[in-house]
C-alpha cells in the first residue's frame, strides 16, 4: 500500500474551514443566549472602594452585574499548575478587589446584546484607593519599590538555581582563558492568535450540569479548574473545543475571565456568550517572554566552551500564572543548547509587577535560552576572530555523544546536531549578496536542541508541574468499516486531525478517507491533562495512536485469520481488505469483519467483541527535536529598517507524518519569531498603562516582512515513542529571533557588541548606528523620532 | 438604553436579505449576527487584521468598520458565496494544495481580498505583496499563501501573471 505517513496527504479539515463552514466559538449562538462584558481594572495598582452598578441594572437590556463582592462570594480559587519550590503563589483567586493589574477582571455586565453590555459598562462607576505601580521586574527588586504582596516583604514570588551554581561553577569562569559576558533581553510580548479567547456556557438547572463551548487548547484542563472555581463536580462539567483560531500558548488554561462568564450563565440561568476583543486581549490575555539574563560563556584558550551561567530575573507580571517561572525554568534546562560544557547552571528569580501575568507562548523559555546562549556563541566567535560556524562545530555534541547528560538534567536522545549545522553552512556559503551603499547585508547562524513531547509524568512530578503528562489514543472500527479516532489532544490549525488520521489508516491499513478524527469533547474524548501545549500532541497523542491502531489492526487480522480459516501470519491487508496471501478470491473487507465481529459472530476463541483499541501513552522520556537556521538580512543604515533577504532551516522532529504540514508549522514558527526579532513589543507606561493596546501600535509580521523561506528535515526517529515523531510546532519560533539578530551583528560588527536586546526595531536599530557613530553626516537624516 | 433602529436590505451572494437592526450595528456582525452568515470572521476590530474583509459592490471592504447601515442597498459578496456548496473554488483550492491556511481564521478574508485582486487583474507580484500585505495571518508565515497564490495566478490569462503597468 501506500505509505501514509511521511505522505504529503491533504488536510481533512480545510474545506470547511475555507469555505467558512467552520464552527469557532463565536459562531455559536443558543436560544435564549445572553452575552457578557467584563469589567476591568483600568488603574495598575490599588483596591476598589467602590462598585456601583445601580444605573446598569436599571436598564431594561442588563440581566444582572455580578459585582467582585459577589463573584468573590462564589468562585474558589483556581490552583496553579506549575509551582517552583517555595513558591509564594499556589493559589489565586478567580475574583479580588485587590486591583494589580490593568485588565484585571472585576465583575461581569450580562445584556441582551453586546452592545448594550458595553453601554452598561460605561455607566458602573467604580472607585479605587489607587497605589504606586512597578512595572519593571529589576525596579521591582529595589528596596523602595511598591510591594504588591506587602506581606511577603519582597516582590519575589520565587527564587531558585538550576544547574551548577557558586563554587561549582564560579572556579571554572575564574580560570577561564575568555569569558564573554552580557545583559541580554527579551522583550514583553502578546501573544495574538487571530481568534481572541471567548466561551458561550450553559447551566442545565434540571440536570444540573455545565456544558461550556470555549477557544482552548486544553479541553480537560478547563473543565477540571471550572469544577474546582465554581465549586462543581468534574462529571457536572463539559467543555467543548470545536474550531480553534490559534493558540500559541494563550489558551492553555483557565483564565478568571471565563470562569466569571460561566458564572454568568449560571447566575441568569441563560445560555451566556463572552468574547473578548483585541484591545481586551493586550491587557486581559497573559503575556509572555520579558525577562533579564546577566549572562557568562566561559572558553579555554582553544576555543572550547567550559562553562555557561545566567542570572534570570523574570517579570512575572501581577501574580504567578499557571506556569510561573515555568518559562525561565524551561531557558535554564535548555540554556546549554547542543554543546558540551563543563558546567552549566542559572539562577532565577522570578518577580511581581503590577503588569499583566507573564505565561506560555509559542518557544516557551526555549527561545530566551536561545537568544542568550546563541548571542554569546557569536559575540565569542567575533571576539576570538573565528567563524561562527566552526567555533560552534568544534563545540558540538556529535550523534557519537548521543544520548548524552546535560548538566541540567536533559537526556539528549537520537540525531546529528553537527549534520544540520553543516548542511545550513553549506547554503549560506552559496549566497553572498553584497553591501551597497547605505545598505549593508550579512549572514547570521544559530543552532538548538528543543524540549518536546511534554512529558513522562513522574518528570512532571518532580518538577512540580501538577498535570498528567500522558495521553490517551482511542482507535475504533465501526460496524460498518468506518473508523474513528479519539485523543484528548485539540486542533488548533496544527493540522492534528491530519495527522493522527495518517497514523491509524497506516496502523490498520485503510485509506484516509475512512478516518474520523474526533477531539476538543471531553464527554467522548480519553482523559488529557496537559492537552495541546509543548509541542506534544504529535509526540504523545500520535504515539498512543500508533499503538491502539497496531494493536487493533492484529485483533483484525486475527478474526480474518478465523474467518478465512487461515493463519493470521497468512493474511495481507490492502486498503481494508483482507485477504490470504496467495489465495485469490479469498477476502473479507473492512466492513465485512466489523459488521459480524459487532454482532459477536464467527469470532475466534477468546477475542473481545468490540474493534476498539485504547492506549494510555506516558513517554519515558522528553523528545529532542533540534535545528540550525540561517538568515540573511539587510540593514538599512539610515533608517534603521531591518529586511530579512533569506531564510534557511534544517530541522529534525523525527519521523515526519506529513511533510506539508512540518514545513507550515516550521515557516509559521520563524514568521513568528521573525516578529519578536523586528517587531512586536508590549508596552506599558510607568503608571502601569499598556500602551501598544492595538495593530496599529503592536506591530504583527505582515506578508512583506517575511521572506519564502528553505526548509530542510533529517528525520532521525525518537527512539522511545511509538512511531518516532518529536515536536515541531516552536522550532521556528526558538531559533528564528537570534538567527536574525545575528545575522545584524554580521551586517554591522559595529554594533554586534549592542545587540542584546529585541525587537531590533527601526528606531533601537537607529540609535545604535547613531551610537557608533555610523550615521551619515553629510546626509538630511534627522532623528525621526524628535521630528517636529 | 435602546438603540435607534432601521430596516437594512442587501444582497448577499446574491439573496435578497432584509433585516431590522440597531443603525449603530457593524456589518461584520450584521452578517455574523442578524444573517447567520458565520464564515466572515472578526480578528481585531480596528480594521488592521483584514479577517472581516467582504466585497461590496465588488470592493474590497473591511466589515468591521462599516455599519450596516451603510450597506443598505448593496451587494455584498462574503466566503460562503465562492463556491457551491460540496465544492472549492480554485483560489480555495489553491489554498489547500499549498496549505495556505492553519487556523483558518484569517482565510475568509484573504480568499475576498484575492477574488477582488483577480477580477481587477492585478499582477500575482501585487496579489502577494500589497494585498496580501493587508491581512495578518499568525499561522503561515504567509509562505503557502504566496504559494497558492501562484498556483491561482498562473491559470488565469497571460497578462495577468505578469506585472501591471503602473
Amino acid at each position: 500500500m501506500n505509505r501514509l505517513v511521511g505522505a504529503r496527504v491533504a488536510r481533512i479539515n480545510d474545506p470547511r474551514l475555507l469555505t467558512g463552514r467552520g464552527t469557532y466559538v463565536d459562531d455559536i449562538s443558543l436560544p435564549g443566549m445572553l452575552h457578557a462584558v467584563m469589567v476591568r481594572a483600568s488603574i495598575a495598582h490599588g483596591r476598589v472602594t467602590r462598585f456601583d452598578a445601580a444605573e446598569a441594572l436599571a436598564d431594561e437590556d442588563v440581566h444582572a452585574v455580578i459585582t467582585p463582592e459577589q463573584a468573590m462570594a462564589r468562585t474558589r480559587d483556581l490552583p496553579l499548575v506549575w509551582l517552583a519550590p517555595e513558591q509564594r503563589h499556589t493559589h489565586v483567586p478567580v475574583a479580588t478587589d485587590e486591583v494589580r493589574y490593568v485588565g484585571q477582571p472585576l465583575g461581569v455586565v450580562v445584556a441582551d446584546t453586546r452592545a448594550s453590555a458595553e453601554d452598561a459598562l460605561d455607566v458602573i462607576d467604580v472607585g479605587y484607593d489607587e497605589l504606586d505601580a512597578v512595572v519593571d521586574a529589576e525596579a521591582a527588586l529595589a528596596d523602595d519599590a511598591p510591594l504588591l504582596y506587602p506581606g511577603w516583604g519582597t516582590n519575589v514570588v520565587a527564587s531558585y538555581d538550576i544547574g551548577d551554581t557558586g563554587e561549582e561553577i564560579e572556579p571554572v569562569f575564574a580560570g577561564a582563558a575568555h569569558v564573554v559576558e552580557r545583559r541580554l533581553q527579551v522583550q514583553r510580548l502578546a501573544v495574538n492568535p487571530i481568534e481572541p479567547r471567548g466561551l458561550v456556557a450553559q447551566w442545565d438547572a434540571g440536570t444540573e450540569s455545565l456544558t461550556v463551548w470555549i477557544s482552548t487548547q486544553v479541553s480537560h484542563h478547563i473543565r477540571d479548574h471550572l469544577a474546582i472555581v465554581l465549586g462543581l463536580r468534574a462529571d457536572q462539567v463539559r467543555v467543548i473545543a470545536r474550531d480553534v483560531g490559534g493558540g500559541f500558548g494563550s489558551k492553555e488554561h483557565l483564565y478568571a475571565d471565563e470562569a466569571l462568564a460561566c458564572l454568568a450563565a449560571m447566575t441568569t440561568g441563560r445560555p451566556v456568550k463572552w468574547i473578548e476583543d483585541r484591545g481586551e486581549h493586550f491587557g486581559a490575555t497573559f503575556h509572555a517572554r520579558d525577562v533579564v539574563h546577566r549572562a557568562r560563556l566561559a572558553l579555554d584558550e582553544n576555543g572550547r566552551f567550559l562553562a555557561i551561567h545566567s542570572d534570570i530575573v523574570g517579570n512575572c507580571g501581577a501574580h504567578a500564572s499557571n506556569v510561573g517561572t515555568g518559562p525561565f525554568r524551561i531557558s535554564s534546562i535548555m540554556l546549554p543548547g547542543p554543546y558540551r560544557f563543563e558546567r552549566a547552571g542559572t539562577r532565577i528569580r522570578g518577580v511581581v509587577t503590577t503588569t499583566t501575568p507573564t505565561g506560555a507562548m509559542r518557544g516557551f523559555g526555549m527561545q530566551e535560552a536561545s537568544w542568550v546562549r546563541e548571542r554569546l556563541v557569536d559575540e565569542a566567535a567575533r571576539e576570538l576572530g573565528a567563524d561562527p560556524v566552526e567555533l560552534r562545530l568544534r563545540n558540538m555534541l556529535g550523534p557519537e555523544d548521543l544520548p548524552y547528560e546535560t548538566r541540567t538534567y536533559q537526556r539528549y536522545d537520537s540525531g546529528d546536531y553537527p549534520e544540520a549545522l553543516r548542511r545550513v553552512g553549506a547554503e549560506i556559503d552559496k549566497r553572498s549578496r553584497p553591501s551597497e551603499g547605505r545598505i549593508r547585508r550579512g549572514v547570521g547562524v544559530a543552532t538548538h536542541v528543543e524540549f518536546t513531547g511534554l512529558g513522562p509524568s513522574k518528570m512532571q512530578q518532580l518538577v512540580g508541574f501538577h498535570l498528567g503528562g500522558f495521553e490517551t489514543g482511542v482507535v475504533r472500527v465501526e460496524p460498518d468499516g468506518s473508523v474513528v479516532v479519539s485523543s484528548g489532544v485539540v486542533g488548533m490549525g496544527q493540522g492534528i486531525e491530519t495527522t493522527l488520521a495518517q497514523l491509524a489508516a497506516e496502523q490498520l491499513h485503510v485509506p484516509m478517507s475512512a478516518v474520523t478524527v474526533r477531539l476538543g469533547d471531553t464527554a467522548t474524548a480519553p482523559y488529557s491533562a496537559s492537552g495541546s501545549i509543548a509541542s506534544r500532541s504529535m509526540v504523545v497523542g500520535g504515539g498512543a495512536v500508533v499503538r491502539a491502531g497496531g494493536r487493533l489492526r492484529e485483533r483484525l487480522v486475527r478474526i480474518a485469520a478465523h474467518r478465512l480459516e487461515a493463519d493470521p501470519g497468512d493474511i495481507e491487508v490492502e486498503e481494508g481488505v483482507f485477504s490470504v496471501k496467495g489465495v485469490p478470491g479469498s477476502s473479507l473487507t473492512l466492513a465485512e469483519l466489523a459488521g459480524h465481529a459487532w454482532l459477536g459472530w464467527n469470532l475466534p476463541p477468546g477475542e473481545r467483541a468490540d474493534l476498539e483499541e485504547k492506549d494510555v501513552h506516558d513517554p519515558e522520556n522528553v523528545s529532542y527535536s533540534y535545528a540550525s537556521h540561517a538568515a540573511a538580512v539587510a540593514v538599512d543604515l539610515d533608517t534603521g529598517q531591518v529586511r530579512v533577504e533569506d531564510y534557511w532551516v534544517v530541522h529534525d522532529a523525527g519521523t515526519v507524518v506529513n511533510p506539508m504540514i512540518a514545513d507550515g508549522q516550521v515557516v509559521g514558527g520563524v514568521a513568528h519569531g521573525i516578529g519578536i526579532a523586528l517587531h512586536e513589543e508590549m508596552r506599558y507606561d510607568p503608571a502601569g498603562q499598556p500602551i501598544t493596546t492595538s495593530y496599529l501600535d503592536y506591530v504583527m509580521p505582515t506578508a512583506e516582512d517575511i521572506p519564502d523561506m528553505d526548509v530542510s528535515h533529517l528525520c532521525t526517529p525518537a527512539p522511545h515513542i511509538p512511531g518516532g515523531m518529536k515536536g515541531l510546532g516552536e522550532g521556528g519560533t526558538i531559533l528564528s529571533p537570534v538567527t536574525v539578530g545575528n545575522a545584524v551583528a554580521a551586517a554591522v560588527p559595529e554594533i554586534a557588541e549592542k545587540l542584546v536586546e529585541t525587537p531590533l526595531s527601526p528606531s533601537r536599530m537607529w540609535t545604535l548606528i547613531h551610537e557608533a557613530g555610523l550615521h551619515d553626516e553629510a546626509g538630511p537624516h534627522d532623528d525621526p523620532t524628535s521630528k517636529e | 438604553m435602546k438603540a435607534e433602529t432601521r430596516e437594512v436590505t442587501i444582497s448577499v451572494n446574491g439573496q435578497r436579505m432584509t433585516r431590522r437592526t440597531e443603525v449603530r450595528t457593524l456589518l461584520s456582525d450584521f452578517l455574523r449576527h442578524d444573517l447567520g452568515l458565520t464564515g466572515t470572521h472578526v480578528g481585531c476590530e480596528h480594521g488592521v487584521c483584514g479577517a472581516c474583509t467582504v466585497l461590496v459592490d465588488g470592493v474590497p471592504m473591511r466589515s468591521c468598520l462599516a455599519l450596516a447601515v451603510q450597506a443598505d442597498g448593496r451587494a455584498v459578496e462574503t466566503v460562503e458565496g465562492l463556491a457551491p456548496e460540496g465544492e472549492l473554488s480554485e483560489m480555495q483550492q489553491a489554498m489547500r494544495d499549498e496549505h495556505g491556511l492553519q487556523c483558518g481564521f484569517c482565510t475568509p478574508g484573504i480568499l475576498m481580498s484575492m477574488l477582488a485582486a483577480e477580477r481587477a487583474g492585478v499582477s500575482c507580484a501585487e496579489a502577494c505583496g500589497d494585498v496580501l500585505g493587508g491581512h495578518v495571518c499568525r499561522c503561515t508565515g504567509y509562505q503557502g499563501i504566496r504559494a497558492a497564490v501562484r498556483r491561482r495566478w498562473a491559470t488565469l490569462p497571460a497578462a495577468r501573471g505578469e506585472e501591471t503597468p503602473a
